[in-house]
């Protein structure tokens, strides 16, 4: 394909695809800076994901732990040894006659 | 420059900067990209399972714990350290006693802290180490109160917590490290289900940033984590609280060695409470003597004495060699067996008495009568039968089967002594099982201690080992009858309540001591059911060598009636 050459005002037989070869190189490089820049965008994206994992993780497990303090404190406000004690100190006393109707 | 030339220069030179940029972070930065992040497999603990009692109450549990670590070439002041650090490691183990500490308690704290103190202070002066541990499963305090020393650092631990203290040391056992550091249960429960308590640890497979978050774009490969199997036992709280009450008054007031008491339901088998004392905190057991860890209740070996004899009778009576109302027409005086005198253990004889009667008396000379009358092969077949010589396959480590010899070897004189049970050894757990027949028309079902497996949420209920009719219903109701008379007529009658109608039998049995009888010390119980007519519960006493008084009688038999009054009223059984 023939191309005009504007510097020495000639017609030219160099041919670089022309019109048409031109328009294709800036579409693939616009295509490949579009899915690089998306790439970027994902990337970025999954790192910031990785990071609020984290924090939902160590959320559950300081959750898990304050779960577990908590069912420790209960069992021992509710131990038997506990409330015989708390009751003597009360001066509570055992019965000592009980009637089974 | 024309455009296109000048944007195809512009293209090459972003796509170079682009290359050299990527030549840069994949080969050049790498080594220290590495160093702070790369692949890593991270283990994921297991929780190990809890165990309740029978109202879902944590008997054992978990409690948040910390290992401290020191970093011997940050550490500025080791002594200050040591300082700190030792009594709040050594406070527990006096914890219980705070208020009560004699003179010599405080002196062995005192140098106990001290002792401690030069052991960190070994550890922490040596600056050759990185890294080196300080103290395991240490409580939250503890790391509250050092947690701005420099040069320490903290990784989250667990430990195991008993919020009843020392209830059920005997059943529960404990956890300790084995060799390779690991948690691993010992005796009773925790060594028995330890497999199934401990749980299975998970993997995380995942690559981190030099920030340390997680790359999601990589694989996440994970192994889920298996937290262990909880167990829901067959223990009553309330019952086994009321029993080592009792246990531990008794023992201290009869002076003796030690005590055992098992309670069971006799229908299904499941062990209502079962306590020893002395006993130890499962939380310190490195604190307490060695011989305390393994259960009397299923590893102790005695010979039963006086009541053994129901056995004897029941299998009397099922085989019909004798009635209720046999009358043994050799009573009126010892007898020589085999160049052996047996004689009864008061020296009063009663001619022609009924079986009934001889239960009553704990009449050694009517047992022979009624073994001579039964036969050695029935008598072996029905303690066979009865479960003796053999484990129960009760649910806990360290059962034995106690000792009955080969029939081969019995002579005369074992035929008569085996009757009122001398010359072979049983647990108290095999006794239990025993008596469990009687009072449960003559079926009998293993004893076992865990009644159900929690695994993911689903429970599994947990069967008897076996099941089987030992001796017939009738023969139960005859035998019945006879432990009320006993109860009501008997040498314990004085400490019975009179409201209720109770079976049982005592026991004073000698110890074996190198091939002979010890004259003064004695193996005293009871065992027996209540109420007669539907029993709810079957108990079981023994005292090792009391002092106040050797028999049965005057000790183990009054602590198990003052246990049942108490579980009476708990259990809500009207008087008959």
């Amino acid at each position: 394909m023939q191309q005009y050459d504007f510097k020495s005002k000639k017609i030219s037989n160099f041919t670089f695809g022309g019109k048409i070869g031109l328009r294709i190189l800036v579409g693939i490089s616009v295509l490949v800076f579009s899915l690089v820049f998306a790439q970027l965008v994902s990337a970025n994206n999954l790192a910031l994901g990785g990071q609020k994992l984290s924090q939902i993780d160590d959320a559950i497990a300081k959750l898990e732990q304050e779960n577990n303090n908590l069912n420790v404190e209960i069992a021992k406000v509710e131990s038997l040894t506990n409330l015989s004690n708390k009751a003597q100190n009360m001066g509570f006393v055992k019965p000592s006659k009980v009637n089974v109707f | 420059m024309d455009r296109v030339k000048a944007f195809q220069i512009g293209i090459i030179f972003v796509i170079a900067i682009i290359v050299a940029r990527l030549f840069y972070w994949q080969f050049v930065a790498r080594g220290a990209l590495s160093a702070n992040s790369s692949s890593q497999e991270i283990i994921i603990p297991a929780s190990r399972g809890e165990i309740l009692t029978s109202d879902h109450f944590p008997i054992v549990t978990n409690q948040e714990a910390f290992l401290i670590y020191a970093k011997p070439r940050e550490v500025e002041d080791s002594t200050q350290i040591a300082q700190k650090l030792a009594p709040l490691l050594v406070l527990e183990k006096y914890a219980t006693k705070e208020a009560s500490l004699t003179e010599n308690d405080q002196k062995q704290k005192e140098d106990d802290i001290k002792s401690k103190e030069k052991e960190l202070i070994d550890k922490l002066i040596n600056k050759n180490l990185l890294w080196v541990q300080l103290a395991r499963k240490a409580a939250k305090d503890v790391r509250s109160n050092i947690q701005n020393l420099k040069g320490l650092g903290f990784e989250n631990d667990k430990t195991r917590f008993y919020p009843e203290a020392s209830m059920g040391a005997h059943f529960l056992g404990f956890v300790a490290s084995n060799k390779f550091g690991d948690d691993t249960g010992y005796f009773g429960l925790e060594g028995y289900y330890d497999s199934q308590l401990k749980g299975q640890p998970g993997r995380l497979g995942l690559d981190k940033d030099p920030y340390g978050f997680p790359i999601l774009v990589s694989k996440y490969r994970t192994i889920n984590t298996k937290d262990g199997d909880s167990l829901t036992l067959t223990i009553d709280r309330t019952i086994q609280f009321i029993v080592e009450e009792k246990l531990r008054q008794a023992v201290e007031k009869y002076g003796a060695k030690g005590g055992t008491v098992i309670i069971s339901d006799p229908k299904s088998g499941h062990i209502l409470a079962m306590a020893t004392y002395p006993s130890y905190q499962p939380s310190l057991f490195s604190e307490f003597d060695e011989k305390l860890y393994k259960n009397p209740a299923i590893a102790d070996t005695y010979e039963p004495g006086s009541t053994f004899k129901l056995v004897t009778m029941a299998a009397a009576l099922d085989t019909k060699s004798v009635e209720p109302t046999t009358r043994c027409d050799i009573c009126s005086g010892p007898r020589r067996i085999g160049g052996f005198e047996i004689s009864t253990w008061n020296k009063k004889y009663y001619q022609n008495s009924t079986m009934t009667e001889v239960i009553q008396h704990s009449d050694n000379i009517g047992m022979t009568f009624v073994s001579e009358k039964l036969g050695l092969d029935k008598f072996y077949e029905y303690i066979d039968k009865f479960g003796f010589g053999k484990k129960t396959e009760i649910d806990l480590q360290e059962e034995t089967s106690g000792t009955v010899r080969e029939k081969a070897q019995w002579r005369e004189i074992d035929l008569a002594t085996a009757s009122f049970g001398q010359g072979l050894a049983v647990t108290p757990i095999q006794m239990i099982q025993a008596v469990q027949v009687i009072a449960n028309q003559g079926k009998l079902v293993s004893p076992r201690i865990v009644d159900k497996v929690v695994q993911n949420g689903k429970e599994k209920e947990i069967k008897p080992a076996f099941f089987r009719q030992v001796i017939t219903s009738k023969t139960a109701a005859q035998i019945t009858e006879m432990m009320v008379n006993a109860v009501e007529y008997g040498e314990a009658k004085a400490f019975a309540p009179k409201d209720y109608r109770i079976a049982g039998k005592t026991g004073t049995a000698q110890i074996p001591v190198a091939g002979h009888y010890d004259p003064n010390k004695t193996i005293a119980s009871f065992v027996g059911f209540a109420p007669a007519n539907d029993p709810k519960f079957v108990m079981l006493v023994r005292f090792n060598e009391p002092t106040s008084s050797p028999f049965g009688s005057e000790t183990a038999a009054p602590t198990f009636f003052a246990i049942a009054k108490d579980v009476f009223n708990y259990l809500a059984i009207r008087p008959q």
